[in-house]
């Protein structure tokens, strides 16, 4: 039952084979056996496969262009008959001859140590060229390869119309072959390998804080060893205490106790696994974040919502949560020693607040003095039988930041509030007329979500209703064969007689 | 602070996991992104729209939850990154 890392990999393992992911991975499989293939199949002769799927082999040798010469990879190497030689346009054309032959032998093997040198040779032959000369050039040609294979597919007699605009222009680009410039694919291979890089060292981070917290709290003779019977969520003896739900999420859970069911408490801390979210955090920083979840008896709990918050937080706390907007007000005590002024306390009732928020408490760990000290790191505190969240309604929640690994130590007296305030809400009993007053609260919301349900109960009522009278119309529109009814009651009837029969006869028998 | 051993053993109750139907679980957003920049990458022919898809793809995976093991949608992300990639790099009207 342990979620370890051994049980995450089961669960991945027994989803990818259930039959429809399965079917997922196939697809994939296959689009990456496609990806190989044609990697494979166009490492060496990209145009030259190309060439031939535009069909342009015999082509080629039909039109006495230039048109050959794209055709084949490198351009230099076709090139290298025309530079060397230095003719007029006719001359070229026989050397064109010469490179379609050769294309048709296969290209790479005679051109290639000719082609590494006349690149240097190219270079210096266009300085000598004088481009208005000569049209319809390799040269150009190659430039067609570069700018639009598809073009080639249309030579028919346009020798000079097609080359003379991109000579010009692109004449320096003819000797690279490939694009220009890989920024795109560098920088994003570089952000993958960072990518993978901060996900384990993050991944690492993020274990060692959660088994700092686990070394200080959870293991043998700590506050939670002390309190609770049951620690983590495995069976045996060695069972991991932590559970890793996600490279930044573990939960903790603790059962065994007086008053409540168990106690659980989820870690979540930065993504510091994920690069995406760490430059994020650069604009809108969060903090490791720590709640504590106790689920409460049903006999151990009275009727109270109680919520103690920053300042800052407690309207957004009493707004967003549904149980403190509907039963719960904003409270201010004055003629008493009272929590720290960071600190709102937010409750059904006055009595319940001064009652749980005792004086020791506050010179402890809530007061003026106590609360920078030993504090620090409380985000709030929410005590609810009317829990909005989740299947249990009787909750106590905690939320505090957790500190480094090293500096652990700062959050025990929070951790040990929580074991007092189970007990002591465990024990609180509610005076009579809050106990009226707050029976009454419930009872009046509990009214108005049954108005509520019952429209909506209504409404599916009526739709059963129409829809039983839509059948039984159609049963009774159906009566087309009536006599078939009939017959097949008949038929009924007899096959029963026939079977009450034998029976008789036996018993007569005897 | 309060007298006597708290623990019960006998009222101990083993973990159970809270299960979470998936149309409740919060969106990924992260796949979304894979998804929407993987289209972006095929249709439009836009080399970074599909390194974009795969970076995502590469989070969506990373941020996976065991509770949340959803992945029609990053393996759909995935394809489309892929898929973007080889019309991209491979295809017959890829720019060399």
């Amino acid at each position: 039952m342990g979620r370890s890392g051994r049980g995450e990999i089961h669960r991945w393992v027994g989803s990818l084979l259930r039959f429809d992911r399965l079917s997922w991975w196939l697809v994939v499989l296959a689009v990456l056996a496609l990806l190989g293939q044609e990697i494979v199949r166009t490492s060496g002769l990209v145009v030259a496969v190309s060439a031939e799927f535009e069909g342009f082999g015999d082509e080629l040798e039909e039109i006495e262009e230039d048109l050959g010469e794209p055709f084949v990879v490198p351009p230099p190497v076709l090139k290298e008959p025309g530079f060397q030689n230095d003719r007029g346009p006719p001359s070229e054309v026989e050397d064109d001859d010469e490179t379609v032959d050769l294309k048709s032998d296969g290209i790479s093997t005679p051109s290639s140590p000719s082609g590494l040198v006349k690149d240097s040779e190219v270079k210096k032959v266009q300085e000598f060229w004088d481009e208005d000369e000569f049209e319809g050039l390799p040269e150009e040609t190659a430039e067609e390869l570069i700018v639009t294979p598809p073009r080639e597919t249309s030579p028919a007699g346009s020798k000079q119309s097609t080359p003379t605009a991109a000579a010009a222009a692109t004449k320096k680009q003819v000797v690279p072959k490939g694009p220009q410039t890989y920024y795109i694919e560098a920088v994003s291979i570089l952000f993958l390998i960072a990518y993978i890089t901060v996900y384990f060292v993050g991944r690492k981070r993020n274990e060692k804080l959660a088994l700092a917290w686990a070394a200080q709290f959870a293991c043998k003779d700590g506050v939670f060893d002390k309190n609770f019977s049951l620690l983590g969520t495995g069976d045996g003896v060695d069972s991991p205490l932590l559970m890793k739900e996600g490279q930044n999420v573990f939960k903790f859970y603790a059962s065994g106790r007086r008053y409540c069911e168990g106690l659980l408490a989820t870690m979540d801390f930065q993504s510091r696994h994920d690069l995406i979210a760490l430059i994020w955090y650069m604009i809108s920083p969060r903090k490791d974040e720590m709640t504590v979840d106790v689920f409460m008896n049903e006999d151990s709990m009275d009727s109270l919502v109680f919520a103690v918050a920053r300042r800052k937080n407690a309207k957004t706390m009493h707004k967003e949560r549904a149980d403190l907007l509907q039963y719960a007000s904003i409270i201010n005590v004055t003629n008493r020693k009272w929590l720290s002024e960071e600190l709102t306390a937010i409750s059904e009732s006055r009595e319940v607040a001064t009652d749980l928020m005792t004086d020791a408490l506050l010179e402890q760990v809530f007061g003026e003095k106590a609360f920078e000290k030993f504090a620090s790191h409380f985000i709030s505190m929410h005590f609810t039988d009317q829990s909005p969240y989740g299947a249990h309604r009787k909750v106590l929640q905690f939320k505090f930041t957790i500190p480094s690994e090293d500096r652990m130590a700062e959050m025990s007296r929070l951790i040990s509030t929580v074991t007092y305030f189970i007990d002591a809400v465990g024990r609180y009993k509610l005076s009579p007329q809050t106990r009226l007053k707050a029976e009454n609260a419930r009872a009046k919301v509990a009214q108005e979500a049954f108005k509520e349900n019952q429209g909506a109960r209504h409404e599916a009522l009526l739709r059963k209703k129409e829809e039983r009278r839509k059948a039984l119309e159609e049963a009774e529109a159906a009566k087309l064969s009536p006599e078939f009814m009939r017959k097949r009651e008949e038929k009924e009837r007899a096959r029963q007689l026939k079977k009450a029969m034998p029976k008789i006869k036996m018993t007569r028998a005897h | 602070m309060f007298p006597g051993d708290p623990r019960q053993p006998t009222a101990a109750k083993p973990y159970v996991h809270p299960v979470m139907n998936p149309v409740d679980l919060p969106p990924d957003y992260s796949s979304l992104l894979a998804v929407m920049f993987g289209v972006v990458g095929v249709m439009l022919r836009n080399k970074a729209g599909s390194w974009l898809a795969l970076i995502f793809c590469v989070q969506s995976f990373v941020n996976m939850k065991n509770v949340e093991t959803d992945l029609k949608q990053v393996v759909m992300a995935l394809t489309f990154a892929v898929m973007g990639m080889v019309t991209n790099y491979l295809g017959p009207a890829s720019k060399a």
